[in-house]
């Protein structure tokens, strides 16, 4: 009987762990270290201005992507916060960037979401439009004073109808990244404004200097975040689609121009063959072969990727350069915005709490000396101080930045910047590059599903 | 009267051992498979109410999207290279290593080794890294002073790579092909010796059809795996290039957690399961033609 019974528990048992298991209650794998040795000078400030008051036990979840740079120092600045605050734990889940924002859909639309979330600015549109997930950092004190408000006060940077929604991480922009050794060898000047007509000639000039070798390095998905929106932009002085009324702003003639211009690209060998391409597709630049052996004398880049793409052949010197501009364009096209920007989840039970880390990640000195560059240039001057003054911040980061800064123009609207109006340029770009299918039956297809995607 | 309660007693107990098991089916299987059903007619995003359509999502399928009939094809094609490639291997590789030499058990370790990976993402990464322009497979290329292939990038190749993959995890078909060919019985081999049949004859007369029953099995699961592939066309080459390989499986994800399609994705996962359910009916059916049991 006693055995009977004691079976019957521990199916019970089982039963009740298979039960929890499914409740996504805990974080599992990547926990952040809990503990930290000795006391900081946060707890000390902490202590004078009375914040670690609270006994409560609170555990947060804070979930990010990046690489082991990022991750070490979030993690630090997590242990600063926990050792001025005893009673609480802040649990991370980290990873790479690959299947992050399909997990955080579900754990949203589940109600799981760890309470502090990173979040891809481009993405973030998508899960504001579909429900009522983040909280207004406004309603919970935190001290914004250190952003500039017209920086912070655009949606891509995380404010919705007055609402701030997300905090930016960060200043990110687009640019091209020059190899300066290889472009003078050449002869070849990045240094002045110039044309799309004139990354043609240059391309040409690359080839007759050494036909192992391109002007630049990209793939579709570059051609089409770089290219195709910019040019587009510039060509219709507007983004793709009307935000208001949700339809197409660029006619079919203008996606054949664009797309014309893709196609040279590739047949004048300006970027490499498509199918070299696919094998370093998405943000893969820093493996292709061709760009670690010095075999290209330019990259489409973000900012936020110069310090990898260096590192991928880090004998070269570099200068950033500006993005073609159109003639007679009145659009520069790209505005610089951030890389990521961090919301507090409604489902947050200690949102108070949540507010709190997020103002000490954003503003105290300690945290941002150990973030550092790790989220590309820093959004606030005052991190940029100290970023600069201890070195994390290099100084060809820095101009691309200040280029960025400088070209101004309009971020992408919210539908050519969801994953599936991408996803249908990116096969286009494919296609042409491919020479499978025509530029004006390209542009027909691509015509139609975009338009599609407004309704 | 005693007998009788202390059996129905014992039947709940039976029930409540295997009651984890049972939730478990009903919150993750049979739940979902229900309510893809009932969201495949509807317009659902993440996070948004259902809206439904009636058979919007599938009218849509087949008679707007381009992408599906070629997916639909890709899959398909991707089955029928990896099913027999892996059978055929698996056998090959069986056969071999039914015989009595030293140190066979290590051996048969190593040949299963690579099904114990299954559908993971590291040997998918691997495998890609293998492929690459400058990877393994094109310096041995260039060794044996062969031209170089673009594994990924041509259109022509993308999908062999893929399968190569598929293929080469072998080792579950080949662990269960090794216990089959070790219960045929000897006597038949040495009458058909006597008889004076060669071993192709003895191959075809004799091991086919007494294995007949394991092959049947393996290739019913081995094409409901390979209808279902996602990782190594997510991984190796993202769908790419120019649709090449991208399989039904990857289709829906991208529908589903890309998009927030989850209605059209749902539709999506109900024709694969359609597929499968065909598939397997047709080797049922044709069963009976190949398959030969002991009893029989």
């Amino acid at each position: 009987m006693k055995k009977r019974l004691f079976a019957a528990m521990m199916a019970m048992a089982m039963t009740a762990s298979l039960l929890t298991g499914c409740g996504g209650g805990s974080s599992n794998g990547n926990q952040a270290a809990s503990q930290t040795g000795g006391e900081t000078d946060a707890a000390k400030k902490d202590e004078t201005k009375g914040t670690a008051s609270s006994d409560e036990e609170i555990t947060l979840r804070m979930s990010w992507w990046g690489g082991d740079e990022r991750n070490e120092a979030t993690l630090q600045v997590i242990e600063q916060f926990e050792a001025a605050h005893p009673n609480v734990t802040i649990e991370a889940e980290y990873g790479g960037n690959d299947g992050y924002h399909d997990k955080l859909a579900t754990q949203l639309a589940s109600g799981t979401a760890p309470d502090i979330v990173q979040v891809d600015p481009e993405i973030f549109p998508t899960y504001v439009a579909t429900g009522d997930y983040f909280l207004d950092y406004k309603d919970y004190g935190i001290d914004l004073s250190n952003f500039e408000e017209a920086y912070i006060g655009i949606p891509i940077n995380g404010n919705y109808d007055g609402k701030q929604l997300g905090l930016p991480t960060g200043i990110s922009g687009a640019g091209i990244m020059v190899n300066k050794d290889l472009a003078d060898a050449i002869g070849l000047d990045f240094s002045k404004t110039y044309s799309w007509e004139d990354l043609i000639t240059m391309g040409k000039k690359v080839r007759e200097y050494d036909d192992s070798m391109y002007l630049l390095c990209a793939n579709k998905e570059y051609i089409v975040n770089l290219v195709v929106f910019n040019y587009a932009k510039q060509l219709i002085g507007a983004t793709v689609f009307d935000p208001e009324t949700k339809t197409l702003n660029m006619t079919e003639d203008q996606l054949k121009e664009i797309f014309g211009y893709v196609k040279r690209l590739y047949d004048e060998e300006v970027v490499p063959p498509a199918s070299y391409q696919a094998a370093y597709s998405g943000d893969n630049l820093q493996s292709d072969t061709n760009w670690i052996g010095g075999k290209y004398v330019a990259a489409l880049t973000y900012i936020s990727t110069i310090d990898v793409m260096v590192a991928a052949n880090p004998e070269a010197e570099y200068v950033m350069s500006e993005l073609p501009i159109l003639d007679g364009a009145s659009e520069a096209g790209w505005a610089s915005n951030t890389p990521q920007v961090f919301a507090i989840t409604s489902t947050c039970e200690h949102p108070e709490m949540a507010a709190e880390f997020m103002d000490y990640f954003f503003n105290d000195d300690q945290a941002l000396a150990a973030l550092g560059a790790t989220r590309s240039v820093p959004p606030t001057e005052k991190a940029r101080k100290i970023c600069t003054e201890n070195g994390s911040l290099t100084q060809v980061t820095m101009e691309g930045a200040n280029i960025a800064a400088a070209m101004g123009g309009t971020p992408n609207d919210k539908i050519s910047s969801s994953e599936e109006s991408k996803t249908i340029l990116f096969d286009s770009v494919e296609t042409i590059g491919y020479g499978a299918s025509s530029v004006e039956d390209v542009t027909k297809d691509a015509i139609s599903l975009l338009s599609g995607l407004g309704q | 009267m005693k007998g009788k309660a202390n059996y129905r007693k014992r039947d709940y107990q039976a029930f409540l051992y295997i009651m984890p098991w049972l939730i478990g089916f009903a919150i993750l299987q049979l739940y979902p498979f229900i309510s893809s059903f009932i969201f495949s007619f509807a317009d659902y995003s993440i996070g948004a109410k259902p809206n439904f359509i009636g058979v919007g999502n599938y009218k849509k399928l087949f008679t707007q999207d381009k992408e599906f009939w070629n997916s639909l094809k890709v899959t398909v094609l991707f089955a029928l290279y990896t099913v027999p490639g892996k059978l055929i291997m698996a056998l090959a590789v069986a056969m071999f290593l039914n015989r009595d030499i030293k140190g066979i058990n290590l051996i048969r370790t190593l040949y299963y080794i690579p099904s114990l990976f299954g559908g993971s993402v590291a040997v998918a990464l691997l495998w890609r890294l293998m492929f690459l322009d400058n990877g393994v497979m094109n310096a041995m290329l260039t060794a044996l002073h062969l031209p170089n292939v673009q594994f990924i990038g041509d259109t022509r190749y993308a999908l062999k790579t893929i399968c190569a993959l598929e293929i080469w995890q072998f080792g579950s078909s080949m662990v269960m092909f090794l216990a089959a060919l070790k219960q045929v019985p000897k006597s038949l081999y040495e009458a058909a010796q006597i008889d004076g049949a060669g071993k192709a004859r003895m191959f075809f007369s004799i091991t086919l059809p007494q294995i007949s029953p394991i092959i049947f099995f393996n290739l019913l699961n081995q094409m409901i795996q390979a209808l279902q592939n996602f990782t190594s066309a997510s991984v190796i080459t993202e769908g790419g290039p120019l649709k090449a390989t991208y399989v039904l499986g990857l289709k829906l994800y991208k529908e589903g957690f890309s998009y927030f399609k989850m209605g059209y994705a749902s539709a999506i996962s109900w024709v694969v399961f359609t597929v499968i359910v065909a598939f397997t009916l047709l080797i049922f059916g044709s069963s009976k033609f190949w398959v030969h049991y002991g009893d029989e």
